[in-house]
């Protein structure tokens, strides 16, 4: 109970701060919601020029969606810490004995807020704008698939955001190769079965990919759990593994960090 | 263990492109409980390595150290519990959150829930005074006030150990001294068991310190009462040199006569003037004086001074503490 406390108390602390002092940004609507929000109308907009069957533009609306919740991980979690470092933040928190784990949590709350807040704006512009149409019979089975990827997701968050610690600025990169060729991969605009069977399996072993695909049958193609129970499965299996393998790097490169000096280390 | 911070043997290497650096050598110290102990050096002795080694944001090369009985890379955490760390011109914080929301948010990372945080701010508050810029934004403050804000954050978990790196840097003659008085409050009113702090300015140390330790290069090359450091020169003789503007390099030739064992130059770039402060074994300043005059050095005044810690700073390096 106590132990519980001392791991969430942090993190809402940290979430707080994320969102009210979000907020006191009076851009924040602009950039956090309306600019996405145009830039997933413009792919709609290519489609429709195209005669894309209609199912392209559910497709369209829930793959930019799980990106940006992609996305949160890398540049929310990764590069916020980087940041809380360069200014001398986590040195601070380090001190305090709290675990780091409930920082990076308090992170991806604070901007799990933001693309939700975004999510949302982006699923009434589909189904208002663009005639969207979603089956919300199987809304629990996408509900819960949604959920065990998020979960795997900030896992390996976790694990890149330790490594934004040791490789600084340089980690910038590691966003870039961890964002673009996994939404190419992902099947961000369309389903993976485009690809070879070998890529669609190297494809498969991403969670976003399968959160995707199973969100995207359970809303759009209308199936039930007679299909899903494998994804629920195979997140539920990736969740257990990774959840423990991103604590387990992210202790391992702190310790790395305090014993090299680069933990606290300024400028790299 | 009877010591608040203790260590044995403690070294630091970091490895650098030219190789392995060692930035501190066989530390072995042993701090009193209930005083505010004092790490004087100059720039790069190695004061933060220590500190953030003590203050387990760092592992030891090798040695071990002890903060109030518990090893610092054993019992990490039990460490943790006990102390907190200030460094000077840092500003921890969110900019866009006042000073209050900041301090909340650094007690809710102690885990005290919402009410328990207010209590703390406000018992805070009453001891440092920050009504003045409370609920002004983090990013708005001046350096003193942010110092304040910071020593604020070092008292959330009231620490039985406190560390702080360089208290009063770039702070105002003022405000370093508003500090200062603080830091001796903390200690003599129990708030805090015991303070060790660093700093490079000797008047602050001799000021604040009832026990000091001198480093440089990585090694403590001398401790004691301020007294005790003080006997250490208690044979030399010192005098300030007042002398039209010169450059150090110039007086070089100081160095070739016997009884000098050090001086420091102070340049004051308003009167154009310079002070040389000479320390010297015997009494030998006739001939100091020849010397200087013979080198062409316009003297302005003289006059015998008392024995500072920088003399003594002076004699151990053979070159002042402010000197580069
Ligand atoms: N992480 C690191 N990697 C490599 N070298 C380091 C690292 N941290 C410190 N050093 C080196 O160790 C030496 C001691 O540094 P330290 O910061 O402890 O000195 P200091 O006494 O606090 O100096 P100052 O008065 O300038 O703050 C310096 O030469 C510094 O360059
Ligand atoms: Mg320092």
């Amino acid at each position: 109970m106590i132990k519980i406390v001392r791991i969430l108390r942090p993190a809402f602390a940290r979430a707080y701060v994320r969102i009210f002092g979000g907020f006191r940004e009076k851009s924040w609507l602009f950039w956090e919601v309306i600019l996405p929000t145009i830039f997933m109308s413009s792919i709609i907009f290519a489609y429709e020029n195209l005669n894309a069957p209609k199912v392209f533009i559910g497709f369209v609306v829930l793959g930019t969606i799980m990106m940006n919740f992609w996305y949160n991980v890398l540049w929310g979690m990764g590069s916020v810490l980087y940041w809380e470092k360069e200014t001398g933040n986590l040195e601070v928190y380090l001190l305090t004995g709290s675990p780091l784990p409930s920082l990076l949590l308090g992170m991806a709350l604070g901007g799990m807020f933001n693309t939700s807040v975004r999510s949302i704006a982006m699923i009434l512009i589909g189904v208002y704008v663009f005639q969207a149409e979603f089956i919300p019979a199987y809304l629990p089975y996408a509900i819960a698939i949604f959920l065990l990827t998020l979960f795997s997701l900030y896992s390996m968050g976790m694990a890149f955001a330790s490594l934004h610690l040791i490789y600084g600025r340089k980690g910038i990169r590691l966003n870039e190769v961890m964002g673009e060729p996994i939404s190419f991969l992902s099947g961000q605009y369309y389903p993976i079965n485009v690809f070879p069977t070998v890529i669609q399996s190297i494809a498969s072993l991403m969670p976003i990919t399968i959160g995707l695909d199973g969100i995207r049958r359970a809303l759009i193609l209308g199936e039930g759990l007679d299909t899903l129970w494998i994804h629920i499965s195979i997140l539920s299996i990736m969740a257990l593994i990774l959840f423990p393998l991103g604590i387990y790097i992210m202790n391992r490169i702190v310790e790395k960090g305090r014993r090299d000096g680069r933990l606290i280390l300024r400028w790299i | 263990m009877d010591y608040a911070i203790e260590t044995l043997h403690l070294t630091r290497e970091f490895h650098t492109d030219e190789g392995v650096f060692k930035a501190l050598e066989d530390i072995n110290l042993k701090v009193r409980e209930g005083i505010i102990f004092g790490l004087l050096g100059p720039n790069g002795a190695g004061k933060t390595t220590l500190i953030r080694i003590l203050s387990t944001l760092l592992l030891p090369t090798s040695g071990e150290a002890y903060v109030d009985g518990f090893d610092v890379v054993k019992e990490a955490n039990k460490v943790r519990k006990i102390i907190n760390l200030v460094s000077g011109g840092e500003r921890p914080g969110y900019g866009i959150l006042t000073t209050e929301e900041n301090l909340m948010y650094y007690a809710q990372i102690y885990g005290l829930s919402r009410r328990e945080a207010k209590e703390r701010i406000e018992e805070v508050n009453r001891l440092i005074g920050l009504d003045e810029f409370l609920h002004k934004r983090l990013n708005t403050l001046s350096t003193g006030m942010i110092q304040k804000y910071a020593l604020a954050r070092g008292l959330l978990n009231k620490p039985k150990i406190l560390f702080l790196d360089e208290p009063t840097l770039g702070l105002d003659v003022e405000n370093a001294r508003i500090i200062r008085r603080l830091v001796r409050r903390l200690v003599d009113e129990g708030l805090i068991k015991t303070i060790l702090l660093t700093s490079h300015y000797m008047a602050e140390v001799e000021e604040l310190c009832d026990y000091i330790a001198i480093i440089n290069k990585g090694r403590i090359i001398a401790e004691g009462t301020v007294e005790e450091l003080k006997n250490m020169v208690s044979r030399e003789v010192i005098y300030n040199i007042d002398v039209k503007a010169i450059e150090t390099p110039k007086l070089e030739f100081l160095k070739s006569i016997d009884s000098v064992v050090g001086y420091t130059v102070r340049m004051s770039n308003i009167s154009g003037e310079a002070r040389i402060r000479i320390v010297m074994s015997y009494e030998d300043i006739s001939r100091i004086l020849d010397t200087l005059e013979r080198n062409r050095i316009k003297i302005l005044r003289i006059h015998q001074d008392r024995i500072s810690l920088e003399d003594v700073f002076l004699k151990l390096v053979g070159r002042g503490l402010a000197d580069d």
